[in-house]
């Protein structure tokens, strides 16, 4: 994942325009993945970077399939280029998917019983109200809540 | 410990299994579990053999929870693989054991290689269909464990364990901590060894099981020295007054026999008192008639009948009046106060009606019933007692005046006192009855009770006056 400018990629154009806020992530994910781990649980201590990670790919799908501000090009440029997950992506793009918090709370392979995680279960149906999942700290990422 | 490298499943003796042998309690109440099983998972806590670890969650309001010892050591000593205590009874291994007068104590030894050898030796042998000495399927239940055993399922052993942070004030999981935020209990109770529950040797809880039944297996003669009467309870239409007489006549002369088929009890008196006192003494908790287990306590004499309003229950009990109060209620108490939807309709008032006979009554409390039914509080200053039909007057007072009702009253309805020990009937918050014994015909547990309220009947001093002015004098 590219930080810094080099003479051998070629960004397309609108590139400057995108440039500060994805810079800014890449901040907020350095910073993620240099905090301490003093207070935190063992798997909080990675929520974060999920949740950076979703963000990120995130604020490209938004600009491209939902507002329509950036060319084809240009989206494809910052997949390859990693500033967002192609795969997550691919997720949002099926319905029922929208909200998907990561990839892992859909994976039954992960999950005893073959099912999916707790986050993916929409409020009204579970039993408690309050849940952070284990994966990634995600509090609901079904597409009705 | 050895060093586990899986070579052989068979040669090392680890054991593996199709279903886990568990009580009741800690399968849960849901009759739909999913269970996941993995073979070899963890190592038996006894034994410390690896075996196949099964682990579900016994009801929505529970942790998971997961078999802890392999099922070798828990035939051995025929317990649940989860909570180590007896599969038939529910018992703890060394209370079990004392009960029966078994011992599989020595045969098997505890440390190290002795051990393991011992585990796999058996495993073997029962793999090949050997038949051990198992004694556990011959084993004729005593009346000592009849009376200790576990009826219904336990489940508040599933809930979730103690927050640990909480308890230092430091949970910053806030409302999605899956575990208990309350204080732990702390005492002698808590410092269990599952090692010493196994084995049988040195438990808490035991010790204070067997404690308890030690002292409940006396039945206390009655100050009175002319009552000669004992009261059996449980009866019903099958026995005969043969059957009874049969039972009884050994101790000594049996002056009368009287059945009340209509309350399922009878009355036993005999010529003397030692005949009485013998009888007690021996049937006390064996009393088995046609295969019938029957309940036997002293009979308590008719008391004077006071005047009230409303129905009269010490009247209407007008069988013999030998019954003891508590044992009333008790019978009343017989059909399982739960709340479920076929209760009979209220008897109708010209057969005697109890507040522990009206169905909504039994343990559901609900504060204007609760208030309405402590009846003769009408320092319950609330209105409820104009609510409630008119309620039917309690018994007369016991004889040291204690009534529950200003007691009652400082608590909020839905607590329910953990009070004296409750052999002989439902908890007394609930309740208006009082459950006071005969005189003497039981350990007196409210005397511990009385104090309690003195304090608080101390506020409520203008109820506790207004209550006993109402009251008709004493017997």
């Amino acid at each position: 994942m590219p930080k810094v400018k080099t003479n051998r990629v070629k960004y397309p154009e609108g590139w400057e325009l995108i440039e500060p806020t994805l810079r800014e992530l890449d901040a907020k994910m350095r910073e993620a993945e240099t905090d301490s781990h003093d207070g935190k649980r063992k798997c909080e201590t990675l929520w974060p970077i999920f949740k950076v990670s979703h963000q990120r790919s995130r604020y490209v799908y938004d600009l491209y399939y939902r507002r329509e501000e950036i060319s084809k090009e240009l989206y494809e440029f910052c997949l390859d280029q990693g500033y967002a997950d192609r795969s997550l992506i691919a997720k949002w793009k099926k319905s029922g998917y929208e909200r998907l918090c990561c990839l892992r709370c859909i994976q039954p392979r992960d999950h005893n019983y073959g099912t999916t995680c707790v986050c993916r279960v929409p409020k009204h149906l579970r039993e408690e109200k309050v849940v952070e999942c284990v994966h990634c700290g995600c509090q609901g990422c079904a597409s009705g809540d | 410990m050895a060093h586990r490298i899986l070579r052989d499943h068979e040669a090392d003796g680890w054991e593996r299994s199709d279903f886990p042998i568990i009580c009741e309690s800690c399968l849960g109440d849901n009759p739909y579990v999913r269970m996941t099983k993995a073979d070899y998972d963890k190592e038996c806590k006894i034994c410390t053999r690896p075996f196949t670890v099964f682990r579900w969650r016994p009801g929505r309001n529970a942790r998971y929870k997961k078999t802890e010892i392999c099922q070798t050591c828990c035939k051995l000593k025929n317990v649940c693989q989860v909570c180590l205590l007896d599969l038939e009874y529910g018992l703890p291994v060394q209370v079990r054991d004392t009960a029966l007068n078994i011992s599989t104590h020595d045969s098997i030894p505890k440390s190290d290689v002795n051990r393991e050898y011992f585990a796999e030796e058996h495993d073997r042998k029962t793999r090949a269909g050997l038949d051990y000495e198992s004694s556990f399927g011959k084993m004729r239940p005593n009346d000592t464990i009849l009376k200790l055993q576990r009826t219904t399922p336990y489940y508040k052993r599933n809930q979730a364990h103690v927050c640990s942070f909480y308890i230092r004030g430091e949970c910053t999981r806030g409302a999605e901590c899956p575990y208990r935020h309350e204080m732990p209990e702390t005492g002698e109770l808590s410092q269990q060894n599952i090692k010493d529950r196994y084995y049988g040797v040195n438990d808490p809880v035991a010790m204070k099981l067997l404690g308890k039944a030690g002292e409940m297996g006396t039945l206390e003669s009655p100050e009175d020295e002319s009552i000669k009467t004992l009261y059996i309870g449980g009866l019903n239409s099958r026995i005969l007054e043969q059957d009874i007489r049969d039972q009884f006549y050994a101790y000594g002369e049996v002056e009368s026999i009287r059945i009340l088929a209509e309350k399922a009890c009878a009355f036993v008196t005999y010529t003397t008192r030692e005949g009485a006192e013998k009888a007690a003494q021996e049937l006390s908790n064996r009393l088995v008639v046609n295969g019938q287990r029957l309940k036997l306590t002293w009979g308590r004499p008719q008391a004077p009948r006071p005047d009230q309003d409303g129905s009269n229950q010490q009247g209407s009990v007008a069988h013999s009046g030998l019954l003891p109060r508590a044992v009333i209620s008790q019978q009343h108490n017989q059909p399982p106060p739960m709340q479920y939807y076929m209760h009979p309709p209220p008897p109708n008032q010209d057969k005697p009606y109890y507040p522990s006979m009206d169905p909504q009554r039994m343990g559901a409390v609900i504060s204007t019933q609760e208030a309405g039914g402590s009846s003769t509080s009408e320092n319950s200053g609330a209105s409820s007692s104009s609510y409630m039909m008119p309620p039917p007057q309690p018994y007369p007072p016991p004889p040291y005046g204690y009534m529950p009702s200003p007691y009652q009253q400082q608590y909020p309805p839905n607590h329910h006192h953990p009070g004296p020990m409750h052999h002989y009937g439902p908890p007394p918050a609930a309740y208006q009855y009082p459950q006071q014994p005969g005189p003497g015909s039981r350990p007196p547990p409210p005397a511990s009770v009385v104090s309690a309220p003195t304090p608080d009947s101390a506020p409520t001093g203008s109820g506790a006056p207004s209550v006993s002015s109402q009251e008709p004098p004493a017997q």
